[in-house]
């Protein structure tokens, strides 16, 4: 059996189609003890921003029936921090880097491109235009003409591929899809989390410290699966899908559904061998469909059930 | 090296009130790790719950050559993941993830370590007795005696609480009671009892924050050393998720750690307690 696990999705190559998410899985150095690198698609650091953020008030996470609720807010040491000391331990990782950058506001987008652009050995560069738990942060990705004007600028600065990570927050996705494709964006991630929120009744308190929260993890994959084929049917740009995939069935439901390649999120957190597992389970699971590669099956869904 | 694999059920049993023992083979883990470091333990094939849940190593288990063959976690049935956990009988799977986190001191050429625990907090402590007594050696180290005395103070709501306080007499250690109720040991709580004894240090915590706080305070006052080990909720516990951040204190102001990877155990002076 020789399945061709190779996705390109614009100027992106990978040599498979599982890739980990941003901000689950640290900066890699946290992981590698439990993850043989080589066998991801690529690897997508935890989020920087231009400034060092102490993140949100603790507590910052809880779990929910199955899924996670979490306000990290982007807690980080910047990007001068990152490209200094993360970027080059992640660079000489035998698989694809790509970047990721959360402006606050669109300037400051167009600057973290700019040095993420400067930076070399970069796979590509993940515009986080929807995180939830920042002030501003689903602002981006909520209104196609910000979203398709931030693409372009950063497009001008940073010569690596991009790829808009958008918000599902939003009743249509698509002509935000579209603007990230009229951006210039070589792929969109579908999608960051979606609001969500824990209560303490006993205590009359919220339980998380930000109030509310992105919640992910396997109870929002039907969710994904829903935003992937909207914008997959669409016919716009290539697709990342990220949200509840934590098996090989998940990987092979948003393959065919029409995304090009995907994320594992919430999985690296409960299940840190996951990807792993799952890019050896791969190749067989390619054949039953009798095709050869996995080009040949993504976006292959039939129309009726 | 961190390791996930799956590990079987020996027993679980039950210690005390809501309080288990749970015993699970997993010798290329219990090889590795020692006092202080934790586990993520998951139950498999289920969603809900979904995240592992972080536990304290009680002690590893020998096989008659003396080689670590196991590891036993001592827990209180608190919620949704300790209450599935309860449930799970010999010969059934779990997903473990460790060894974890940073581990308690050594502290070589010193008379006496005096450790304090509320609740839960106790469980660290048991293997922690034993490397400081030199009777086990952990992760490939040979025991070796660092310390003439362990103590533990160990403070629960009521006597049907106190989990394990034979095997802690057992390796050696002097068990000091305290109770909410006074139905065992010395009504109140521990750390009233701990004033009240001014024992030597340094001082080794772990238990509810409040309690923590107060041997903080009450340890700094003596100008004496103190650790916690710290509990937070944690999604990964190995430093990816930036869960588990406790607020500290540094030079250039109030900054977040992460209590599984810079953690559990700090130094008590360096966290920022209000």
């Amino acid at each position: 059996m020789d399945i061709d696990l190779k996705v390109r999705l614009g100027r992106l190559d990978f040599r498979n189609p599982v890739l980990v998410a941003s901000g689950t899985f640290g900066y890699a150095r946290e992981m590698a003890d439990l993850v043989d690198f080589q066998q991801l698609g690529g690897i997508v650091p935890k989020t920087v921003t231009s400034a060092s953020r102490p993140g949100n008030l603790p507590p910052r996470t809880v779990e929910t029936p199955s899924g996670l609720l979490n306000a990290i807010g982007l807690d980080n040491d910047g990007i001068d921090h990152f490209l200094e000391h993360h970027l080059p331990y992640l660079t000489s990782l035998p698989t694809a880097i790509i970047g990721n950058v959360a402006g606050k506001t669109e300037d400051d987008f167009v600057e973290l491109a700019q040095k993420m652009g400067q930076a070399k050995g970069m796979a590509g560069v993940e515009l986080n235009l929807s995180c939830p738990n920042v002030s501003g942060g689903t602002d981006f990705a909520t209104d196609p003409a910000i979203t398709k004007r931030i693409v372009d600028r950063c497009r001008a600065v940073c010569p690596h591929p991009l790829i808009a990570k958008l918000t599902p927050n939003i009743a249509n996705i698509v002509p935000i899809a579209k603007a990230a494709a009229d951006g210039g964006a070589d792929a969109v991630s579908l999608a960051n989390t979606f609001l969500g929120m824990a209560v303490d009744w006993r205590r009359q308190k919220p339980v998380l410290g930000n109030i509310t929260g992105g919640l992910s993890g396997p109870a929002i994959k039907p969710l994904v699966l829903r935003i992937v084929w909207q914008v997959a049917k669409a016919n716009i740009l290539p697709i990342i899908a990220v949200g509840g995939i934590a098996t090989l069935d998940d990987v092979m439901e948003f393959l065919v559904t029409g995304a090009s390649a995907i994320q594992i999120g919430t999985a690296n957190f409960y299940d840190p061998t996951a990807s792993v597992r799952i890019v050896d389970g791969l190749p067989a699971a390619v054949a039953s469909l009798g095709a050869g590669s996995v080009r040949e099956i993504v976006g292959t869904l039939k129309r009726q059930a | 090296m961190i390791l996930q694999r799956p590990a079987v059920t020996v027993e679980n049993v039950q210690l005390a009130e809501r309080t288990f023992r749970i015993r699970l083979e997993q010798p290329e883990i219990a090889r590795s790790i020692r006092p202080g470091q934790f586990l993520m333990l998951r139950i498999p094939e289920t969603t809900d719950p979904l995240l592992g849940r972080p536990f304290a190593l009680y002690d590893t288990v020998l096989d008659s050559g003396g080689e670590p063959v196991g590891l036993d976690v001592v827990y209180l049935v608190v919620g949704k993941m300790t209450t599935h956990l309860m449930a799970v009988k010999a010969g059934e799977p779990i997903e473990v993830w460790g060894p974890l986190g940073n581990g308690f001191p050594k502290f070589p050429n010193i008379d006496q370590v005096t450790c304090v625990a509320g609740g839960i907090g106790q469980t660290p402590f048991l293997a922690y007795v034993r490397e400081l007594l030199g009777t086990r050696g952990y992760a490939g180290q040979p025991a070796v005696r660092q310390v003439n005395k362990v103590s533990l103070y160990y403070g629960v709501r009521s006597a049907g609480f106190a989990a394990g306080v034979e095997d802690f007499r057992q390796a050696g250690c002097d068990v000091r009671l305290a109770s909410d109720d006074g139905t065992v040991g010395t009504k109140g709580f521990v750390t009233q009892l701990l004033a009240a004894d001014k024992p030597a240090g340094p001082f080794v915590g772990c238990g509810p924050e409040p309690m923590l706080k107060a041997l903080a305070k009450l340890t700094a006052s003596w100008n004496a050393s103190c650790h916690v080990s710290l509990e937070t909720p944690m999604a990964c516990g190995f430093g990816a998720c930036f869960s588990c951040v406790t607020p500290v204190c540094t030079p250039a102001g109030r900054d977040y750690k992460r209590v599984c990877v810079e953690g559990p155990v700090f130094d008590a002076a360096t966290l920022a307690w209000d």
